[in-house]
């Protein structure tokens, strides 16, 4: 057929010339998605997002890239793995903690200052019925930039997706907590963040806003001074940010745990803590909190053919 | 005239596509045993087929399929129920599946047999790349030398660079079938063909053994459901290892090579092997 078109080209020389076909048709990146193709996601469907804050090193992106490979191996209590556009980005971030990599100590790639902001997709379904079909993103952000956006109305712009958070989970870094040097600085780290978001007006009412120790493994080993510094963080985060955030909670999680504290069932927290987090407030709940009308948060059905409009109509233009 | 009808095998290298095919077409044109769909003419050519079954009947490793090989084998074929149809299959290279996931595009050419399909079989062969975690594998190895602590390895290692070749297989399989429905515009029938089932068919049933040792795959085709509509079969085409020669030596004795293919689904076991096509194409 292909030589027919072109032995027809050449008796109708004066015919406008039809542009050649691609031989290939191009799939999607399947990477960790960039701020564009997350604000499709978020508009095409109702979006549960959930970002990771916390200073470098906290465990930002160890919890994210826990959540997947927890899918790995089996569901969510109440949600089960449907697809992803992130595919490829989770694998990266996932690589460090894989015998593939030739490693012998997991790791996971520190989330870049300099990077912009990475999204990594899931669509989860509920288990019960109605069996509602769920589009999450997950991202991790550096402390620093929060730090900066209160300094930078151009990096405070690069936050207003915060507004949107469903769930922001701060991280207080257990292992430093765990370090009597340290760990009133990791104290604070986490407290500062907390409050940069809250003085630039970038947290929603509706927001659950989780702290949560991490790396409680280190914390447990280190002994009972560290446990006990822990409960009075929490204290003083509760004393301070309670009358601020509505919907505040703590938690504490060991996402990858050393095995020395025999938690060998390792992040039945972890687990725990993601269907907390996607559990969104009631609109009754935002009423009681804040008398004020609650935004709406209709489920839309998640239209699958969306995606395939999406990429159609990305690739066409 | 028939109908048509168009499957898609897909799968990754080595996963048991053309040996599949070599073993169908075997027990097709021996026509002594009972099967669900049966041959009702001969294609007109049958080079191809008659190449992949000559080896697979001599128990030697079938060829597989390389990028400039690629054919589409059309069967005339007729079952109790389903009426006189054409089944078109075309025996695409492993290793474009492959290159589709690192390289993100499809080619035009393999769209139009996605366009066509009306039923996909996946064939996945049960030796799996799972990607294993090192906090898994330290834990697993805690618990068999008994000891709650792990040992206090070195801190660092050569690590390699991450590239979308190391994509574990069920995430890979996913992947693809994401690929399928991002293409079509209908629900699918998604055959999923166990090969090489003589080695883990002690380990439970066909769709047992996916939940097991592919989580993630299984609860993207459960959750799926109202996407493509999915069962799972064993199926042994070979019979045993042919590259053992002892393995070798006793499939050839068989009295019968027909007794060598195995297929199972559910608690189900027989050897017809059109079984995993008929369900495709609407049987039970």
């Amino acid at each position: 057929m292909a030589a027919a078109v072109a032995a027809g080209a050449k008796v109708e020389s004066a015919d406008p010339v039809e542009e050649a076909e691609p031989d290939f048709i191009d799939l999607f990146s399947g990477m960790a998605l960039g701020a564009t193709d997350a604000e499709v996601i978020t508009l095409r469907s109702r979006t549960h997002l959930i970002v990771f804050a916390g200073a470098e090193g906290s465990g930002k992106t160890t919890v994210l890239a826990s959540i997947y490979e927890h899918l790995n191996q089996g569901s969510f209590p109440g949600f089960r793995f449907a697809g992803s556009r992130s595919l490829l980005g989770f694998e990266e971030i996932c690589h460090l903690n894989r015998f593939g990599s030739g490693g012998i100590q997991p790791d996971t790639p520190r989330t870049r200052l300099t990077d912009e902001t990475k999204y990594y997709h899931l669509a989860l379904k509920a288990a019960e019925p109605p069996a509602a079909r769920r589009d999450v993103l997950l991202s991790a952000m550096s402390g620093e930039l929060f730090r900066m956006a209160k300094d930078s109305t151009e990096d405070a712009a690069q936050l207003t997706f915060l507004r949107r958070a469903d769930t922001i989970v701060v991280l207080v870094d257990g292992e430093r907590l765990s370090n009597t040097v340290q760990r009133t600085s990791a104290q604070a780290d986490a407290a500062d963040i907390l409050e940069s978001l809250l003085d630039a007006s970038m947290v929603s009412p509706s927001c659950q806003v989780d702290i949560v120790f991490s790396k409680l493994d280190r914390i447990t080993a280190a002994g009972q001074p560290a446990l006990e510094f822990l409960a009075k963080s929490q204290e003083k985060f509760e004393k301070r940010f309670r009358s601020r955030v509505p919907h505040l909670a703590f938690r504490k999680i060991a996402a990858r745990p050393a095995l020395s504290v025999g938690q060998q069932k390792s992040d039945g927290s972890l687990a725990e803590a993601f269907v907390s987090w996607m559990t969104l407030v009631s609109p009754s709940e935002q009423d009681e909190h804040q008398g004020v009308p609650a935004p709406s948060r209709d489920e839309r059905e998640f239209s699958k053919f969306g995606w395939r409009h999406f990429e159609r109509t990305r690739r066409d233009s | 005239m028939s109908n048509p009808a168009n499957l898609l095998f897909i799968g990754l290298p080595g996963s048991g596509k053309t040996t599949f095919l070599a073993a169908l077409w075997h027990v097709l044109s021996d026509r002594s045993s009972s099967t669900t769909l049966r041959l009702t003419k001969r294609s007109d050519d049958l080079t191809y087929l008659n190449q992949l079954t000559k080896e697979w009947r001599e128990c030697s490793q079938v060829p597989r399929t390389n990028l400039r090989t690629d054919q589409v084998v059309v069967l005339h074929l007729d079952g109790e129920g389903f009426g006189a149809f054409d089944l078109s299959i075309p025996d695409l290279a492993g290793e474009a599946f492959k290159q589709q996931l690192t390289d993100r595009r499809m080619s035009r050419h393999h769209d139009v047999f996605v366009q066509k399909a009306t039923g996909v079989i996946l064939f996945l062969h049960p030796d799996i790349d799972k990607g294993l975690q090192i906090t898994v594998a330290r834990r697993l190895e805690a618990e068999l030398n008994g000891s709650q602590k792990a040992d206090t390895m070195a801190a660092s290692a050569e690590t390699s660079t991450w590239s979308p070749d190391k994509l574990p297989t069920q995430v890979s399989l996913v992947e693809l079938l994401q690929f399928l429905l991002e293409r079509t515009q209908r629900r699918l029938r998604v055959a999923v063909v166990v090969s090489a089932w003589d080695l883990v068919d002690n380990l439970g049933a066909p769709h047992d053994f996916v939940a097991r040792a592919l989580p993630l795959l299984h609860q993207f085709l459960g959750s799926n459901d109202d996407l493509i509509e999915h069962s799972v079969f064993g199926v042994s085409a070979q019979g045993g290892d042919v590259t053992v020669e002892t393995e070798k030596q006793t499939l050839l004795e068989l009295e019968d090579a027909m007794q060598r293919i195995k297929v199972r689904q559910e608690q189900q076991t027989s050897q017809d092997i059109t079984k995993p096509i008929a369900w495709l194409l609407g049987g039970k």
